[in-house]
């Protein structure tokens, strides 16, 4: 017989989940050494059911997030009922439900009174994870083996002991050594959210607790379809383009995405959407399906539990073989950058029946990262660039876009690195890095800004890798807002040569001395800009992040 | 004969506490006066001296005062306020917009309606000038003094009143910064001026200039603080020692407070770990949890032989890098507010009643129902004997605001859903505690909880409970506990130096530089605050990491390990506190150790007031009921006729069985059924749980509770 249901044990349930992994979260940060764990947090951390049904999330990087409890569900099935207390279950495999090679994630069961009860998990984007290229973005990568080191399902500790052949075999394929220390570093916050739940279980009991989680889901899933009910029954569709493959110069894809609302339930439907290409511009289900998630949470209420219930009434239908889910073996390392234009397409989908839930377009994310020895310490650095790729959120009816926020999957959970922090880890000297004036799209309510960053690369034969979009097509604008500005990365070379490469791309023998120079434009803006308020507008030109003559040329300020 | 007086400044109320030798510590209370709170100071110096018999004049009581320890909150208000001085930055040519941009962070990452923070220095008065240090402090381009020389003029021009200065990789080298200074110091030697490297040489750009920032942001309102303070005291006659409460928990002289005006920002509940420290010596411990539970917020630290650190924290979203003490803050108290989301949970807070229309039973306007709503419901609180009768508690208004907004929504009875958003706070509260003790790698059971305010002791064996805490102290002053703190404060001061290097390679030679400087720095100051020699102490701490990792550990160097350049032991320091923190340490990977940053506290131990013995009485507390009532017990899920004890009444030695009420003019105690009560020879009270309370609850929630 199952416990009777205290609406107010549902709380405290709810409250202590969230609480148990943003512990796991902190312990993740504190305790990692590549500085895009526990600088960016480009983690997640979690806690699951027995059958792993999502319990909560922390969710720094929310493109990683929704891929966890599917594998989950596949571990569950792929070990049956050879899962022991003491394992622990390593996964990066995009063909068992992962959504990107680097995000390696530990998965931990946890037992009470011998039974399993549920589990933590933890995956991060790792600094290296083998393939052709340091740090894995190989925009030549045709096939998997050209990116990655693939880990299906696997063991690295059985009933508490260390499998020290299979821990060799993966970290034999891993450049970095500090890859090791950081996936301890995840195990022990997996171990911080098993110790949490079980006293959880102790004080209540496993009955108490499954039943009240079943009522948990179920609240959630109200709420979700309460949110879903009050958008007009009827089908959006919607586009985003994808510029530039990596192979062929000038090509072009289109997400196309067909959204039916019924009621309670929302489904997307992206059966249009175009095919694979043959290099690594292709999406995984799971970093396709997070995609679509996280852009979706943004028009409803932020103020929800994250647990299975929330995902319930959401069904993504996305093919094998198009631009979303591309087929085994193809290259997937770009799958997670996808995100902006099917959010586009989402959001261009939706904005005539929820013009007062959706933004205008926001940057799209174009990265680079550097690779190098530091001449003056004799040590190997990888840094991505965050400070630099963050361009401005797209505006809304009643809000302005965000400033430097960055690209809408991670949606302000990324941090720019500290500048003398990134000048200690690498020999690049920063110049500049500063708002970007007129970037905003332009508005009654105007676009997040974008920003301008400079550096002096300090480091000869550097190798460069740059993956991203929005260098064609800037965030759109909504309802008579205007377009934000495109990105742009450049190398001016010390002879003077300037060189801008493509999207995705790869250079090596970038000499010292190189200046980098990187644009990140503007969110769209949101409603004509002349109906722009003009004290705050006559505030920005004072600030110079419009200038006079686009206040006066585009929002009509007169004096 | 020495007077000493501690003197919060609340938002309501001004607390004093006296302290006299040889006399119960008295506790006086007088109506602040937020636009200048120096004029309810001198008030309450007034009444004390007329409470003398026969009555001293103020000017006779305040020439025998020899200490004020004083805690302001001007500068958190300014800052929360966004009423701080017009302030203009300077900085290096290329990275103005980073104190706005705060390394692009959105705190809520779904909600596209929350907006970024304003900057405390507006985009145009965010002046970036040539001159540029490389990492290790070596000038790659020179300082441009004529920039600064024309941003100046622009700054007197636009009224500014305190100017920053930050440039990149001063930690390593402050000669850019100097030179700016002086040029500031030249043509505005008005303006109130902060250089990040006198305020805080240490490294990360986005920390030192946002410190540096809210230091000339609040300085000005500070120093004229002071100075009104010091007018206003210097008129009654006042002669003796004013001190500074600090956000260390430390205290310091008005001039240091002057200069270093940031260092006061988190400095309200500052004073509550010295208290608990000072409650617990008093039965030989050295650790305790303080948890002070007032009208909107719930604080928590943590006292382990000392009060817990950190070295950086937030003041409405802008950062503070400067050592502080470890207080966690939720938004749970008396006017939190219940209500129902979207998906039909039940809530608490963070939303709150405030004192204005504040909860229902106030009668003041408010619908909404609010945590001293569920405590009447509950029977927790007499509604004639609210403040000792001073408010009066409309009990009807309460079930109202409860029916409406939690019980009906959650088809549950009124008393029902009142215990539920009793139970739903408690839970927040323990996780508010969970957060300064279980997240920086302590176990809660091994601390006494220390309660206070208002609030507090009504709500505290339910977190006990929670989190397995055998016993709370409940000081008898617990509704000014932070004025009591700061009779019991030292006097602190912070240094740190970015010093970075391999433990192994360090120039000890350098590093022994370094620590002697700080060292002097601080003998300095302690001797000005006129502390005799044998009352200073320095401590050593460095902040290391293992070589690629990006955050520090912080930890205490041993003294003598420092003298004899003990690096075996100073690494095995840290690897143990590393793992304390952390559940593991890299001892054993041979990973090199880097230390980032050197600190020095310097230390001057004041005298702090003893407190008398009261007589043993025994254990019989009945003279002290003063009637029954009928009350909520959680641990039974039920409601139960219970005795109500009067608090002043109860005598040393004392015991009360729980389930009981003890009340008392300031603070009410609710002594649950898992746990009994005794009474202290310095007259606090003491909750043990009983043996028999056991956490597990399973199959508690199956329980009727009786219509």
């Amino acid at each position: 017989m199952s416990p009777a249901i205290d609406p107010i044990m549902l709380s405290v349930y709810a409250r202590t989940f969230k609480s148990i992994t943003d512990e796991m979260s902190i312990s993740v940060q504190k305790t990692t050494r590549s500085p895009i764990l526990c600088e960016a947090k480009d983690f997640v951390t979690g806690l699951y059911d027995a059958d792993g049904n999502m319990l909560e999330q922390t969710e720094n990087l929310p493109i990683l997030a929704f891929s966890l409890a599917p594998v989950c569900k596949y571990i569950i099935e792929y070990f049956g009922d050879d899962i022991h207390p003491g394992d622990v279950i390593f996964h990066n495999d995009v063909f068992s439900l992962g959504n990107q090679n680097n995000d390696v994630a530990v998965y931990k069961p946890i037992f009470h009174d011998g039974a399993l009860v549920a589990w933590a998990a933890v995956k991060g984007h790792q600094a290296d994870i083998g393939g052709n290229v340091p740090g894995g973005y190989n925009p030549n990568a045709t096939e998997v083996w050209q990116e990655a080191l693939r880990i299906p399902p696997v063991k690295v500790y059985e009933k508490g002991r260390l499998r020290r052949d299979v821990w060799d075999l993966i970290f034999a394929n891993i450049r970095f050594d500090i890859v090791q220390h950081d996936m301890k570093a995840q195990m022990g916050a997996c171990t911080v959210g098993e110790r949490r739940l079980l006293e959880l279980l102790e004080k209540y009991g496993r009955d108490h607790f499954e039943a009240h989680k079943a009522a948990l889901f179920d609240a959630t899933r109200r709420m979700m379809e309460a949110e879903i009910a009050s958008i007009p029954n009827g089908t959006y569709g919607g586009e985003g383009y994808v510029y530039y493959d990596g192979r062929n110069p000038g090509s072009k894809y289109t997400i196309r995405v067909k959204i039916v609302v019924e009621d309670k339930a929302i489904r997307f439907d992206y059966s249009e959407t175009d095919p694979q290409t043959d290099g690594f511009v292709n999406g995984t289900f799971t970093s396709s399906a997070s995609a679509t998630i996280l852009t979706f949470l943004q028009m409803v209420n932020p103020d929800m539990p994250h647990n299975e219930g929330m995902v319930q009434p959401i069904e993504i239908v996305i093919p094998e073989g198009n631009i979303l889910n591309a087929a085994y073996p193809k290259a997937t390392t770009f799958g997670n950058h996808l995100c902006p234009p099917n959010a586009d397409a989402i959001i261009r989908a939706l904005a005539p029946v929820l013009p007062d839930r959706v933004t205008a377009g926001w940057n799209n994310l174009l990265c680079s990262l550097t690779t190098g020895i530091d001449p003056e310490r004799g040590e190997k650095y990888v840094d991505i660039g965050f400070m630099g790729l963050k361009g401005g959120s797209g505006a809304m009816r009643g809000t302005d876009g965000y400033d430097h926020i960055g690209m809408i999957d991670a949606s302000g959970g990324v941090l720019d690195q500290d500048y003398e922090m990134f000048e200690q880890q690498t020999p690049h000297l920063l110049i500049k890095h500063e708002y970007l004036p007129d970037s905003a799209g332009p508005g009654e309510w105007r676009g997040g800004l974008g920003v301008e960053t400079v550096f002096r690369i300090g480091s000869d034969d550097t190798q460069f890798v740059t993956f991203g979009d929005g260098d064609f097509e800037p965030a759109f604008g909504l309802f008579g807002g205007g377009d934000g500005t495109l990105n742009l990365i450049e190398l001016t070379y010390p002879d003077g040569t300037k060189v801008v490469p493509r999207n995705k791309d790869l250079l090596t023998g970038v000499p010292r001395g190189t200046i980098y120079h990187q644009l990140a434009g503007g969110g769209g803006g949101y409603g004509d800009p002349r109906r722009r308020d003009r004290e705050t507008l006559r505030r920005e030109v004072r600030d110079g992040v419009i200038s006079p003559q686009a206040a006066r040329d585009v929002y009509g300020l007169e004096d | 004969m020495t007077i000493k007086i501690g003197i919060d400044v609340g938002g309501t109320f001004t607390d004093f506490l006296l302290a006299e030798e040889g006399r119960e510590p008295r506790i006086f209370k007088v109506l602040s006066t937020p636009s200048d709170p120096s004029i309810a100071v001198a008030d309450g110096l007034r009444e004390i001296a007329a409470s003398y018999d026969p009555p001293l004049s103020v000017e006779d009581f305040a020439a025998r005062v020899d200490t004020i320890v004083h805690g302001t909150t001007v500068t958190t208000n300014a800052t929360l306020t966004n009423n701080g001085a017009r302030t203009a930055l300077l900085t290096t040519r290329g990275v103005r917009d980073a104190l706005e941009m705060r390394r692009g962070i959105r705190e809520e990452q779904y909600n596209n309606r929350y907006t970024n923070v304003p900057p405390l220095v507006p985009r145009h008065l965010r002046v970036g000038v040539g001159g540029r240090l490389d990492r290790n402090g070596r000038e790659i381009d020179p300082f441009d003094g004529d920039a600064v020389e024309a941003a100046v003029v622009d700054f007197r021009r636009e009224g500014v009143e305190a100017v920053a200065v930050c440039f990149m990789n001063a930690f390593a080298n402050p000669a850019h910064e100097q030179g700016a200074a002086e040029v500031v110091r030249r043509l505005m030697p008005e303006a109130y001026l902060t250089v990040s490297t006198d305020l805080l040489p240490s490294i990360r750009f986005y920390d030192r200039v946002s410190t540096t920032v809210l230091n000339s942001y609040v300085g000005p309102k500070l120093s004229r603080y002071l100075d009104r303070l010091l007018a206003r005291l210097g008129e009654v006659g006042f002669k003796g020692l004013l001190l500074i409460m600090q956000s260390n928990g430390g205290v310091m002289a008005p001039e240091v407070a002057r200069e270093k005006a940031a260092l006061t920002l988190l400095s309200g509940p500052a004073a509550a770990p010295a208290a608990g420290m000072a409650t617990v010596q008093a039965h030989g411990q050295s650790k305790c949890l303080t948890v002070d539970m007032g009208g909107t917020s719930f604080d928590a630290a943590l006292v382990d032989g000392s009060p817990v650190m950190v070295n950086e924290g937030e003041i409405n979203r802008h950062r503070i890098a400067l050592p502080m003490l470890g207080i966690h803050t939720i938004g749970s108290g008396g006017g939190s507010i219940g209500w129902i989301d979207e998906g039909g949970l039940l809530r608490m807070g963070p939303q709150s009643a405030g004192a204005d229309p504040g909860p229902a039973c106030y009668g003041k306007g408010g619908e909404r129902p609010a945590c001293t709503d569920a405590n009447l419901v509950l029977g927790y609180l007499d509604p004639d004997f609210f403040a000792g009768g001073r408010i009066r508690l409309d009990a009807g208004a309460a079930r109202r605001a409860i029916e409406t907004h939690v019980a009906r929504p959650l088809g549950l009875p009124v008393e029902e859903a009142a215990a539920g958003m009793y139970r739903i706070i408690c839970n927040n509260m323990a996780q508010g505690v969970r957060e300064i003790t279980i997240k920086r790698g302590f176990d809660p059971r091994e601390f006494p909880m220390v309660v206070a305010g208002g609030a507090g002791p009504l709500h505290s064996c339910q977190i006990a409970n929670e989190l397995d805490i055998p016993l709370q102290i409940v000081p008898r002053q617990s509704s000014i506990f932070c004025a009591a703190g700061m009779l019991m404060s030292d006097l602190k001061h912070d240094f740190v130096r970015t010093f970075v290097s391999p433990l192994d390679e360090a120039d000890w030679a350098r590093l022994e530089e370094i620590v002697g400087a700080m060292r002097r720095d601080g003998e300095a100051l302690l001797a000005a605050e006129r502390i005799p020699e044998d009352r200073r102490a320095c401590h050593v701490k460095f902040d290391c990491r293992y070589l690629k990792q990006y955050h520090e550990v912080s930890f205490v160097v041993p003294e003598d390990a420092f003298a004899r350049r003990d690096v075996a032991a100073i690494k095995a320091a840290f690897h143990a506190e590393h793992n304390r923190l952390y559940g593991y340490s890299l001892e054993d990977g041979g990973v090199p150790v880097e230390i980032i940053n050197v600190r020095v506290q310097a230390v001057g131990t004041v005298d702090k007031p003893t407190f008398p013995v009261q007589p043993e009485a025994g254990p019989d507390a009945s003279a002290a009921v003063k009637g029954e009532r009928r009350l909520y017990v959680p641990e039974r899920n039920a409601f139960a006729t219970v005795p109500v004890y009067d608090g002043h009444a109860l005598k040393h030695g004392n015991r009360v069985e729980g389930p009981a009420m003890i009340e008392q003019v300031t603070t009410a105690i609710f002594v649950s059924d898992s746990h009994a009560c005794r009474i202290d020879a310095h007259g606090a009270f003491i909750l043990e749980r009983k043996p028999a309370a056991t956490p597990s609850r399973r199959g508690a929630a199956a329980e009727e509770m009786p219509a």
